[in-house]
């Protein structure tokens, strides 16, 4: 089959329904990619370094890469480190890895969104959350005056009556 | 109520009564929660989890439920082991590290282990088929925390865990049942397929990983975002009774088919029991679970379910170990065990004066 934009032989076959009208579309790889259906060429030097990298990209595609090598601000968990524990560090990892994550979710859970009982809102509770990671940072580099500040910061305003 | 204290009680779901408690020994529900301004427990450093613990003791505490918080941390292997078998704590809580710890109740209904895989895990149990009772039991417990504790929860993904599988509404409802029909009639696997496909899980009587033992099993929801609380409560509520109806069918067919060899079973089983000068604990379930179903076919009518029910969990390992006062070898822990269930049942037989 040709391209149905020049007269190459077509590699990308794609039925799409749009309205209720199904469209076929048959293109080569370069007319393919200027329409957004293919991922960009592959670098002209297919050495073995090259093959193998495109095959761990197919494959893990997620675990190598921006998203791989992100890291939450907060508790400093990576992401890659979360593929291989299975946990994740704290509640602003959700948002943090969202885009490895929602995938995630919906092979599991057949699902990406929360429908059922709801929290309180607790308005402070994320800033808390900072606040204590910025402790934890201030220790590791030994900066007492920064951690006694953020402690105080810390410590509850008056108790729960 | 200390440790040693519980040798002397059991929990209620132990008891053997509530709907359909023939076969279903207990209905669960556990909770995930997290709290917001911590990082979860397998990122939080020793201080942290001293923060989450204090919060939530406190939270317990104003709660008022009247519950012992217990410090695992600050426990003995054997102490630990021994509220594993209680079905109080996981065995994760058991073997972690670090500040932790669980509140329990003294009917042992609730329990809410601090700093496990997520800050709390609340539990509540209730002996037979009553689900919608457990519900509205651990909701309103839930609530009673939250008004000391920020929970992890985001409006789009619901409460925040530290494992992706649990997010959402963090929760797992359960019931444990006994089926030695269908596993007499070689059903079990057919069963698991069939739950499998509908995405409801089945495993042994300590959760995650363990083997089945004395042919209980627990079937759990495992999917926990997407569905409420109640839609997945009304799944169990949906399904259960069907595998009830194909155990009572399967007991049914043993009764009728092979009467007296189901009846000479049984009374080996019970023979043994009362009478073993030592026992291994493999053994001992298996024989159990051949009584537990003679008495729900009538062939035993000296012993209540409440007691069978309860030597499932004291023939324990840790049990027999904490009875005795310290640690035993298998060999003499075979010899406790023997011994204890000949007093045991000698008592089952003391209900006919």
């Amino acid at each position: 089959m040709t391209c149905q934009r020049c007269q190459d032989e077509a590699v990308v076959h794609l039925t799409e329904l749009v309205d209720g009208r199904r469209r076929e579309r048959h293109l080569c790889a370069s007319c393919a990619r200027e329409a957004g259906l293919a991922p960009p060429d592959s670098p002209p030097d297919l050495g073995l370094d090259a093959v193998l990298g495109a095959l761990i990209a197919k494959h893990v595609g997620e675990l190598v890469g921006e998203l791989a090598e992100s890291s939450c601000p907060d508790c400093r968990l990576r992401y890659v480190d979360f593929r291989a524990g299975g946990r994740l560090g704290c509640p602003r990892d959700y948002e943090v890895f969202r885009t490895g994550l929602m995938p995630m979710l919906l092979r599991f859970h057949g699902a990406s969104r929360h429908v059922g009982k709801r929290a309180r809102s607790r308005p402070g509770a994320a800033d808390r959350l900072r606040l204590r990671a910025r402790l934890r940072q201030a220790v590791a580099r030994e900066d007492y005056e920064e951690a006694a500040r953020l402690r105080d910061q810390l410590r509850p305003k008056e108790p729960h009556a | 109520m200390t440790l040693d204290d519980m040798t002397r009680t059991s929990g209620e779901w132990l008891r053997g009564t509530g709907p359909e408690s023939d076969i279903v020994m207990c209905s669960r529900i556990r909770l995930a929660r997290n709290l917001a301004d911590f990082p979860f427990s397998n990122r939080a450093s020793r201080g942290e989890k001293l923060g989450v613990e204090s919060q939530v003791k406190a939270a317990v505490e104003a709660a008022e439920l009247d519950a012992v918080y217990f410090d695992v941390n600050a426990m003995s292997n054997l102490d630990r082991q021994f509220l594993v078998e209680r079905q109080i704590v996981s065995s994760e809580l058991a073997g972690g590290e670090g500040p932790r710890g669980v509140a329990v109740t003294p009917k042992e209904n609730v329990s809410i282990m601090v700093n496990e895989e997520d800050h709390l895990r609340i539990q509540y149990m209730l002996s037979g088929f009553r689900l919608p009772e457990v519900w509205e039991a651990i909701d309103d417990l839930d609530d009673r925390l939250e008004e000391n504790v920020a929970y992890a929860y985001s409006s789009s993904l619901g409460y925040l865990t530290a494992c992706p599988t649990n997010v959402g509404t963090g929760i797992r409802v359960g019931v444990m049942v006994h089926l030695p029909g269908i596993v007499a009639g070689k059903g079990i696997d057919k069963v698991f397929r069939a739950l499998q496909k509908i995405n409801l899980a089945v495993r042994g009587l300590h959760g995650e990983g363990s083997q089945a033992f004395g042919d209980f099993y627990q079937i759990s929801n495992h999917q926990t975002l997407g569905k409420s609380e109640e839609e997945i409560i009304r799944m169990l509520t949906d399904v259960v009774p069907q595998i009830l109806q194909f155990e009572r069918q399967a007991r049914q067919d043993l009764v009728t088919g092979r009467r007296q060899h189901l009846h000479d079973q049984v009374s080996r089983a019970y023979g043994v029991l009362k009478t073993a000068q030592t026992i291994s604990s493999e053994e001992t379930m298996l024989l159990l679970s051949s009584v537990r179903l003679g008495i729900n076919l009538g062939l035993i009518d000296d012993l209540s379910i409440a007691t069978v029910n309860e030597l499932f969990i004291q023939t324990q390992p840790a049990f027999l170990q904490k009875l005795h006062g310290g640690e035993l070898g298998v060999e003499e822990r075979n010899v406790a065990r023997a011994s204890f269930l000949r007093s045991r049942l000698a008592e089952g037989r003391g209900d006919d004066e």
